[in-house]
C-alpha cells in the first residue's frame, strides 16, 4: 500500500514537473494596425487569452497604418526581428511565405473546417492553412434609403435604377445626383466582384493563363462600360460624397462612417447583398489575417503560444465578439450560428445582409505578383471608368500588361 | 584668419608654382607646408570639428545612396535570392511609360513651382522690407504656413478644392454672376486636367513664406550705403530695388532657387494626401511617387526594389546634375557685398 502511495505520489510529482515544464512563462508580441477604437476590445481579447494561458503575455503593439505594418514587417524580415504574430494582407505575405509557421497543422479538424469557405483558400499556401482570417469584411451596395424603396437584386435592375436616379436637379446642365458610384483607383476589388460574379477571374486555376479578357471579363466590363454616364468617380472615400451617390459598392467596415456621413447628407442609408450577376451573387471578402513568423528570433514555445492565440481568436464566441465591437465579420460558420450572433443580427438588420453576403465571398488568389496585378487592374479600370479607353480596349491592355508577371 | 592655401599661394611666386610642383619633394612647398607641424594642428582641429557631420552624413547618406547604386543592380525582393541582373532594372525603367510620365509630371511640377514660388517670394520680401507697422507679425504669419505640417495643411486643402462645397469653387461661383463670365465648378482634384495644379497651387502658398522669410532676412542685410548712393546717382525706388537690392541679393536667391529645386523634386506627401493617391488617371505621379509605388509602400504593390533603387539613382542623377549646372552656371552671376 506504502509502495503504492509513494508511487503514486512520485507521478504526480513528475506530472506537475512536467506540467511545469511545458507552461514556462512565454510572451509574444501581437503587430497590428488597430487605430484607437479598436483597441480596447483588441486588449480585452488579449487579457480573457492571458487570464486562460496564465503562462502566456501578449504584447499587443500598434504599428500605426497597414501601409506602415507592411513596411515595419518588411523591415524586420531584413533586420531579423519579426514578431511572433501580426496582422497580414495576403499580398504582404505571398513574397516571405518560407518563413511563415503554418497554423493549420497545430489546429483540430473541427477547427479548420469551421472557417468560412470563402476565406480558405487565400490562408492556404501549397496546401496548408498557413495564416488565418481575423479582421475580414465584405462588398456589400448601400443605397439611399429614402430614394430606393427596394434595392436591385439583378445586374439589369441596378442598371435601371442607376439610370432612373441619375439626376440635374437644378437644371444647370450638371449632374447633381448619380445612380452610382466608383473608386476605381483606389478599390479595384469593385471590378473583380463583377468579374467574379460573370463566372470570370484575373487568371487560370493554375495561374498558366491570363483569363481577364475572356468572355466573363468582357460582360463585366461591358456592364460597368454601360455605367459611365449614370456613375461618379472618384478616389475619395463615398463618405465623402454621400449626397450625390443613390447606391454604391463599399466594404463593410466603412458602415459606421457611411451612416454617419448619410445622416449628415440627410437621409437613411440602407445595407444589401450585392445585385447577382449572370454567373454568382458573390462579393469580395478584404481584410487582413494572422500569420505566425517562423524565423531564429521566435522559439518554438513563442510560436505554440501564438498559434494558441490565433486558435482562441477564432473561437465562435471571439470573433463574435470582435464583430460586434469592431464592425467586421465573423470569420467562422459556427459563429453565425451562435445566439449572441443572431440576437445581434435581428436588432441590426443590416448585418443580416452582411452576414449573408459574407457566406458568399471570395478572396483574393495568392500569386505572388498579385499586388502589380492589382495596381495594372486599378490604372485601367480607372482609365475605363472615366473614359480615357474604350472599356474592351481597357480590358485588353489589361490582360497584355498582367501577362509578362506570370512569367517573372 | 587666411586659410593656409593662401598662404602659400602669396609665399610661391606665380611663375615659379610649376617649377617647383614638377621638381616635387622637397622644393615643393605644400609638401613643406604638410610636414609643418602647425598645418596638422589647423587641419586636425577642422576635421575633429567636421567629424560628427561627416559620420551621420556617411551613415544616413552616402551609405544609403553606394547601397541603393549596389541594390538597383539587383533583382531585390523581401528575401533572398537576390541575382544580379547588371541593367535590367534601368532598362526596365525607362522602357516603363510610367516612369516617362512620372518624369514629366515632375518637370512640369518644378518647372511651375520653383519660378513662381521664388517671384512670389521676391514679392513679398519686398512688401515686408519697406518697413510695415507689424512687420513681425506679418513676418510670423507667412512662416506659418511654412512651419505647419504639411499633412495637416493637404487636409485642410482638401476642403478648400472641394468641388461641391469648397472654398475655391465658391469663390469661382461669385465670379460666375459678374455679367459675361460663366464659370463652372472645377472638379480641382477629380479632374487630371487640374490635379497636379491644385499640387502646384498648394506647394506654391506653402514654401511662399520660408523663402520670402530667407530673402527678407538677405534684404536687411543690405548696407544702406549702396540705397544712399543710388539715391544720389538719381535712381527712383524701383531702379534702386533692381540694380541694388536684386544684385545684392543674388546669394540668397541662389540658395532659395538650389533648395527650392531639390525640393521640389521630391515632392511627395502633398499629392498622396491631398489626391488619396497619384489623381485621377495617375495624373499627378510623380518620381518620388513612382518609386515608392515600385517599393511596394503604397498602393498595395508588389516590392520591387531594385527597380526601385534605379528610379532613385536616376533621381539623384538628374539632381546632381542640374546642381553641378547651377553651382557652375548660375553663380557666375552671384553678387557678394
Amino acid at each position: 500500500m506504502l509502495r503504492k502511495m509513494v508511487v503514486g505520489l512520485l507521478g504526480v510529482l513528475l506530472l506537475g514537473t512536467a506540467a511545469m515544464a511545458a507552461n514556462e512563462p512565454v510572451t509574444i508580441d501581437f503587430w497590428h494596425a488597430m487605430s484607437s477604437g479598436h483597441q480596447p476590445n483588441l486588449q480585452k481579447l488579449a487579457t480573457d487569452f492571458m487570464a486562460e494561458y496564465p503562462y502566456i503575455t501578449v504584447t499587443l503593439t500598434y504599428q500605426g497604418s497597414y501601409s506602415a505594418l507592411q513596411g515595419k514587417i518588411n523591415a524586420a524580415v531584413a533586420a531579423g526581428n519579426l514578431p511572433t504574430i501580426a496582422q497580414v494582407y495576403e499580398n504582404w505575405v505571398t513574397p516571405i511565405e518560407s518563413i511563415l509557421y503554418p497554423i493549420g497543422p497545430h489546429m483540430t479538424m473541427m477547427e479548420v473546417g469551421d472557417i468560412v469557405d470563402g476565406l480558405v483558400p487565400s490562408n492556404t499556401y501549397n496546401g496548408v492553412l498557413t495564416t488565418v482570417p481575423f479582421n475580414k469584411s465584405i462588398m456589400v451596395l448601400y443605397y439611399n434609403a429614402d430614394l430606393v424603396a427596394t434595392p436591385p437584386t439583378s445586374w439589369a435592375e441596378f442598371f435601371d435604377l442607376s439610370k432612373s436616379l441619375t439626376a440635374d436637379l437644378n437644371g444647370d446642365g450638371t449632374i447633381e445626383r448619380y445612380g452610382t458610384a466608383f473608386r476605381p483607383a483606389a478599390n479595384p476589388e469593385q471590378l473583380l466582384v463583377y468579374l467574379d460574379q460573370a463566372g470570370g477571374s484575373i487568371l487560370s486555376a493554375d495561374w498558366s493563363a491570363v483569363t481577364i479578357n475572356d468572355a466573363a471579363g468582357m460582360a463585366a466590363i461591358q456592364f460597368l462600360g454601360s455605367l459611365i454616364p449614370y456613375a461618379f468617380v472618384t478616389a475619395d472615400y463615398m463618405s465623402d460624397h454621400m449626397g450625390k451617390v443613390a447606391m454604391f459598392i463599399d466594404t463593410s467596415a466603412g458602415y459606421n462612417y457611411n451612416k454617419t456621413a448619410a445622416t449628415n447628407a440627410g437621409y437613411n442609408l440602407g445595407v444589401a447583398m450585392l445585385p447577382a450577376g449572370p454567373a454568382t451573387q458573390s462579393s469580395m471578402i478584404q481584410g487582413t489575417n494572422l500569420a505566425v513568423f517562423d524565423v531564429p528570433n521566435q522559439t518554438q514555445a513563442q510560436k505554440d503560444a501564438a498559434v494558441l492565440l490565433a486558435r482562441f481568436l477564432l473561437r465562435a464566441e471571439n470573433t463574435v465578439f470582435w464583430a460586434m465591437k469592431s464592425g467586421y465579420q465573423p470569420v467562422t460558420k459556427s459563429a453565425y450560428e451562435l445566439q449572441t450572433w443572431k440576437d445581434y443580427v435581428a436588432a441590426n438588420p443590416y448585418q443580416q445582409e452582411m452576414s449573408a453576403q459574407m457566406l458568399l465571398g471570395f478572396s483574393q488568389i495568392l500569386h505572388p505578383n498579385y499586388g502589380d496585378m492589382r495596381s495594372i487592374i486599378a490604372t485601367k479600370f480607372d482609365e475605363i471608368m472615366r473614359s480615357a479607353t474604350g472599356a474592351l480596349d481597357g480590358l485588353n491592355s489589361m490582360a497584355e500588361e498582367i501577362a509578362p508577371l506570370l512569367s517573372e | 584668419m587666411r586659410t593656409w592655401r593662401e598662404r602659400i599661394g602669396r609665399a610661391v611666386p606665380r611663375g615659379l608654382a610649376k617649377p617647383l610642383r614638377v621638381l616635387g619633394g622637397k622644393l615643393n612647398p605644400v609638401a613643406a607646408y604638410r610636414r609643418d607641424p602647425a598645418f596638422w594642428k589647423e587641419s586636425g582641429t577642422a576635421y575633429l570639428y567636421l567629424l560628427p557631420a561627416l559620420v551621420i552624413l556617411a551613415v544616413f547618406v552616402f551609405y544609403p545612396f553606394f547601397s541603393a547604386f549596389g541594390i538597383s543592380l539587383f533583382k531585390w525582393g523581401v528575401l533572398p535570392p537576390r541575382p544580379y541582373v547588371g541593367l535590367a532594372n534601368y532598362t526596365y525603367i525607362f522602357n516603363d511609360k510610367y516612369f516617362w510620365r512620372a518624369l514629366g509630371h515632375t518637370i512640369y511640377y518644378v518647372a511651375i513651382t520653383v519660378p513662381v514660388t521664388l517671384f512670389l517670394a521676391i514679392l513679398v520680401a519686398s512688401l515686408l522690407n519697406k518697413g510695415l507697422r507689424f512687420l513681425s507679425f506679418a513676418r510670423t504669419s507667412f512662416f506659418v504656413a511654412y512651419i505647419s505640417p504639411i499633412v495637416a495643411i493637404a487636409m485642410v486643402w482638401r476642403w478648400m478644392y472641394n468641388t461641391d462645397y469648397g472654398l475655391l469653387n465658391y469663390f469661382l461661383s461669385l465670379l460666375d454672376k459678374l455679367p459675361f463670365v460663366h464659370l463652372n465648378a472645377i472638379a480641382w482634384l477629380n479632374d487630371p486636367k487640374y490635379a497636379l495644379n491644385a499640387v502646384i497651387i498648394l506647394s506654391i502658398w506653402h514654401f511662399v513664406g520660408y523663402q520670402a522669410i530667407i530673402l527678407l532676412a538677405g534684404m536687411q542685410n543690405i548696407e544702406q550705403q549702396y540705397y544712399d548712393a543710388a539715391k544720389v546717382d538719381g535712381a527712383t525706388g524701383f531702379q534702386a530695388w533692381r540694380r541694388v537690392t536684386i544684385p545684392l541679393l543674388t546669394p540668397q536667391l541662389f540658395f532659395v532657387f538650389i533648395i527650392s529645386l531639390i525640393g521640389s523634386f521630391k515632392v511627395f506627401t502633398e499629392i498622396n494626401i491631398l489626391l488619396n493617391g497619384s489623381g485621377p488617371l495617375r495624373s499627378a505621379e510623380t518620381i518620388v511617387y513612382y518609386i515608392l509605388r515600385m517599393s511596394g509602400r503604397i498602393d498595395g504593390g508588389t516590392q520591387h526594389l531594385g527597380r526601385a533603387a534605379a528610379a532613385s539613382v536616376v533621381l539623384f542623377g538628374i539632381i546632381f546634375a542640374l546642381t553641378v549646372f547651377q553651382m557652375t552656371v548660375t553663380q557666375r552671376k552671384v553678387h557678394y557685398q
